[in-house]
């Protein structure tokens, strides 16, 4: 029998504004995780408004109606909590995890942001974030080794107009043009109750919270007609396989090999999530034991394949590896494109699908040890598939994968006419 | 629009409880384990007395290739064959090498982590090092640092580094080794740093639910063959401050952030200050609310984020301010960094800001020791540092007693802004003259 991929109970409720809320009670320790996932997300983000939703997400912070400024994290904290939110293509979502005595001051300080911010937002307020977010794209996207290789992936493995095109990040020039007008409207329109999930999991009652979320969020009005991210599930790519080649300040050439798939929550993506271990994950993967420590060609420490697990169009599965000294750029892809091509011919064996199968269940079980990585997983299964249960389905659904669906699936996805690659090389040896 | 104006009050609060500590000697060696039922994973960390300060001189970062000459094939089989064992129980080996302690973990389903303790042993007390291997290990490892020296950070980091604490020492080198000196570790290092530290026995933690686990076998297992030897630590290090301010350039041109990173010595980790040192710390940096990030990344937009903290080790400690600023805004945020440093020094800390920073410290400890994984770690700090049983118990109380008073005593005593070496990394062309010209110190060029 498929194990049930979350035992813990889940008890739901609907708000008459069309807030769903999620309980799943664990007294296991005295916390709460409370979690809000909002269905925006930068595949949201117009032409020319770019890294509008992650700035938005920081001004979240920044105060409103009855909380000022920096007056959030200092309750959280304050409290004892951790806070936080990230921004990706598909949604944002905000999160802390409190001592359990301090739910009902989460629950509070949510509501109040998502029905009460537009009036706190500064033109100061937006300055300032807006320096900090400049800064946040130079720290991890600028200034560090092939640190924009997923900005020039994603326009690569998608067309212009589609809502995975640009990063979540934006550009600098969309962030400089960001007005106050804009965010005030990105607030109205999205963040409305009937267009979040909030989720509470851990040393709570689900009728006090329940109570709690009527008296805090029951009262915000419900917004009827949220407009649509645009359409990402068809992808009309013209010409054949994409290349980019980037001489950069970068200490070794870095090859990365990508492909589109299938949508995060379908059988072909939990298909393809146990393909990504069979073929880059530890060291018994196919990667490291061909090009790490076979062939060795590529650096037994920058080398791996992962799916991005995006619900809204075909997600990446991304495979990259590092050249040890002495090799290059060129040796390094024929490496890496003879393994995936093996793949995609030769198909897997159950052995692989064994190791796969454990690391897949351990990771699992990791992902859901805290109550917030409890709340995150339910809200995101309560905003893409509509019922946080289906949570349960996810660890049985990876491990029903066949050696002959995971074959067939390699077959079909990773053909070279379908790939995108991006190589860097020092600027020295290009 | 209907909101609640009113904030809500505090429910009852529930009791925090740090699991017992179970405390077993086996076949000469220790086992510290707490009972964490409810959880699909267990967890087991074999803890070694040998950290890096146990390496010689010349030799940092000989640890590390030490850890990763481990899964090169044990006596019983070779390296894919080890790796496909250990990954078909749903486990890789994390390893990790600090100050004091070289620590090789599994986490598996509980069923499976006898199984896992096994490879986990195997790996330990009977590795191939095979002469080959080792040596590519080595270049990989060498490989591996220079990728990671290539990235903002770990050459400021090596400045301030040899600045406090002497680049003869080994406090002074970086705690991973740099390049060069991973470069001159040969296999008889990593052959005789095994003999010499990895084959006594150590303390193996086991979290998980207990009453599905055999602790005496678990210990067999990770002690066997093993010698029931005790290192001795040494007493703290004596490490003068400096007596006047200085800037350390490092040259990264054409950078578009500077990295700052600013520190002194500071006592280590099992000094009993440590509790109002870490509030003063926290107020200062060590929260996002705290005066650093409110100022520099909340009010000024200089940074994504800045922080402050204690990093304390078994003999050493040091204070250290760490972020990345924008180019044009270096030498504002510098002077910004030292004036909030001095502030914190010279005036110590206020009740409102120290009820937050104690509340929230006091609060982690429940939120952040959920899992198998974080208790481990729990148990690893009371055994590296000597620390009793009921310390995260009784460190609870500790941080929510303590008193404006004690903890700007401690910001006085502990905090050197006057002594404080500034190293900057960042467009040294851009940015010399404007250190220069802030009078916090002479700037001088670091030579690598």
């Amino acid at each position: 029998m498929p194990p049930n991929g979350y035992p813990w109970p889940i008890e739901t409720t609907r708000l008459d504004n069309g807030l769903r809320v999620t309980v799943s009670q664990d007294r296991s320790a005295p916390v709460v995780a409370v979690n809000l996932w909002y269905d925006v997300g930068s595949r949201h983000e117009p032409h020319g408004c770019t890294g509008f939703a992650h700035l938005f997400e920081h001004l979240m912070f920044e105060g409103s109606v009855h909380v000022a400024k920096s007056e959030h994290m200092q309750l959280i904290q304050g409290a004892g909590g951790s806070l936080n939110a990230t921004t990706n293509p598909d949604r944002t979502n905000y999160f802390e995890t409190v001592p359990a005595e301090h739910l009902a001051l989460a629950l509070w300080l949510e509501a109040d942001r998502m029905g009460g911010l537009v009036p706190a937002l500064s033109q100061e307020t937006l300055d300032n974030q807006r320096e900090v977010v400049k800064n946040e794209r130079r720290q991890r996207y600028e200034n560090v080794p092939y640190g924009d290789a997923w900005l020039r992936l994603l326009p690569m493995l998608y067309p212009p107009g589609h809502p995975y095109h640009h990063a979540t990040i934006g550009s600098m020039e969309d962030l400089n043009a960001a007005d106050l007008a804009t965010f005030k409207n990105f607030h109205e329109t999205y963040y409305a109750p009937n267009n979040a999930v909030l989720t509470v999991v851990g040393d709570a009652d689900p009728a006090e919270v329940f109570g709690l979320a009527e008296k805090f969020f029951g009262g915000l009005a419900p917004r009827p007609d949220i407009p649509a991210a645009p359409e990402g599930r068809q992808v009309v790519i013209a010409g054949g396989p994409a290349r980019d080649r980037v001489a950069a300040d970068v200490p070794a050439p870095r090859v990365y090999l990508a492909h589109r798939t299938y949508p995060f929550g379908t059988a072909e993506y939990d298909a393809l999530t146990v393909l990504a271990v069979v073929l880059g994950s530890g060291r018994g993967s196919r990667l490291y034991q061909r090009l790490a420590d076979g062939a060795r060609l590529a650096q037994p420490d920058n080398i791996g394949a992962y799916g991005v697990d995006l619900a809204h169009g075909p997600a990446p599965l991304i495979v990259t590896a590092t050249a040890r000294p002495g090799v290059t750029a060129e040796q390094l892809e024929a490496g890496l494109v003879e393994v995936v091509d093996e793949l995609a011919s030769g198909g897997v064996t159950e052995a692989e699908l064994d190791r796969a199968r454990a690391l897949l269940t351990t990771s699992w079980w990791r992902q859901l040890a805290t109550f917030e990585g409890r709340a995150d997983t339910l809200g995101r299964y309560a905003v893409q598939f509509g019922d946080p249960a289906r949570a349960a389905e996810r660890l049985p659904g990876w491990l029903s994968v066949t050696a002959e669906r995971a074959s067939g699936l390699a077959a079909e996805l990773l053909r070279p006419i379908d790939r995108a690659t991006l190589t860097y090389v020092p600027e020295a040896m290009a | 629009m209907t909101l609640t104006a009113q904030r809500p009050a505090t429910g009852e609060a529930r009791p925090y409880r740090f699991p017992a500590v179970v405390r077993r000697s086996v076949a000469g060696g220790n086992i510290v384990a707490a009972h964490v039922p409810g959880h699909q994973l267990a967890v087991a960390t074999l803890l070694l007395d040998a950290g890096a300060l146990r390496e010689p001189a010349g030799r940092e970062g000989l640890a590390g290739v030490v850890a990763k000459a481990l899964e090169e094939g044990t006596a019983a089989r070779d390296s894919t064959a080890y790796a496909l064992a250990l990954e078909g129980l749903g486990t890789e080996l994390s390893m990790a090498v600090d100050w004091d302690s070289f620590r090789v973990g599994v986490q598996v389903p509980v069923e499976r982590l006898p199984l896992a303790v096994e490879l986990l042993a195997e790996a330990v007390r009977t590795p191939r090092l095979d002469p080959a291997d080792v040596t590519r290990v080595r270049d990989d490892e060498v490989t591996s640092l220079r990728m990671y020296w290539a990235n903002p950070g770990p050459r400021a980091d090596a400045a301030l580094r040899a600045d406090l604490f002497g680049v003869d020492q080994r406090a002074g080198r970086p705690m991973d080794g740099d390049p060069d000196s991973v470069q001159a570790v040969t296999v008889e290092d990593v052959v005789d740093f095994h003999r010499g530290w990895l084959t006594r026995a150590g303390t193996l933690l086991v979290v998980g639910d207990l009453e599905r686990l055999d602790l005496d076998v678990l210990g067999a297992t990770a002690f066997a063959d093993t010698r029931a030897e005790p290192a001795d630590a040494g007493p703290p290090l004596a490490v003068p401050t400096r007596a006047e301010r200085r800037i350390i350039l490092v040259d990264r041109p054409g950078s578009v952030q500077s990295t700052l990173r600013l520190g002194h010595p500071a006592p280590h980790r099992a000094h009993p200050d440590y509790v109002p040192m870490s509030l003063a710390s926290t107020v200062l940096g060590g929260a996002f609310t705290s005066r650093l990030n409110h100022l520099i990344r909340e009010v000024r937009g200089y940074t994504y984020g800045i922080r402050s903290d204690f990093g304390l080790s078994r003999r050493f400690g040091r204070f250290v301010v760490s972020s990345n600023v924008q180019t044009a805004v270096t030498a504002p945020a510098l002077v910004d960094a030292v004036a909030e440093i001095a502030r914190t020094q010279s005036a110590g800390v206020t009740e409102p800001e120290l009820e937050v920073a104690r509340s929230w410290r006091a609060g982690q400890l429940s939120v952040e020791l959920q899992t198998p994984r974080a208790v481990a770690g729990a148990l690893a700090t009371l055994v590296v540092y000597g620390l009793p049983d009921d310390y995260h118990a009784r460190l609870r109380g500790e941080l929510l007693a303590a008193s404006v008073d004690d903890v700007s005593a401690a910001a006085a005593a502990h905090l050197h802004p006057e002594g404080l070496t500034l190293v900057v990394e960042g467009d040294a062309a851009v940015i010399r003259d404007e250190l220069a010209a802030t009078g916090l110190g002479d700037v001088v060029t670091a030579t690598f």
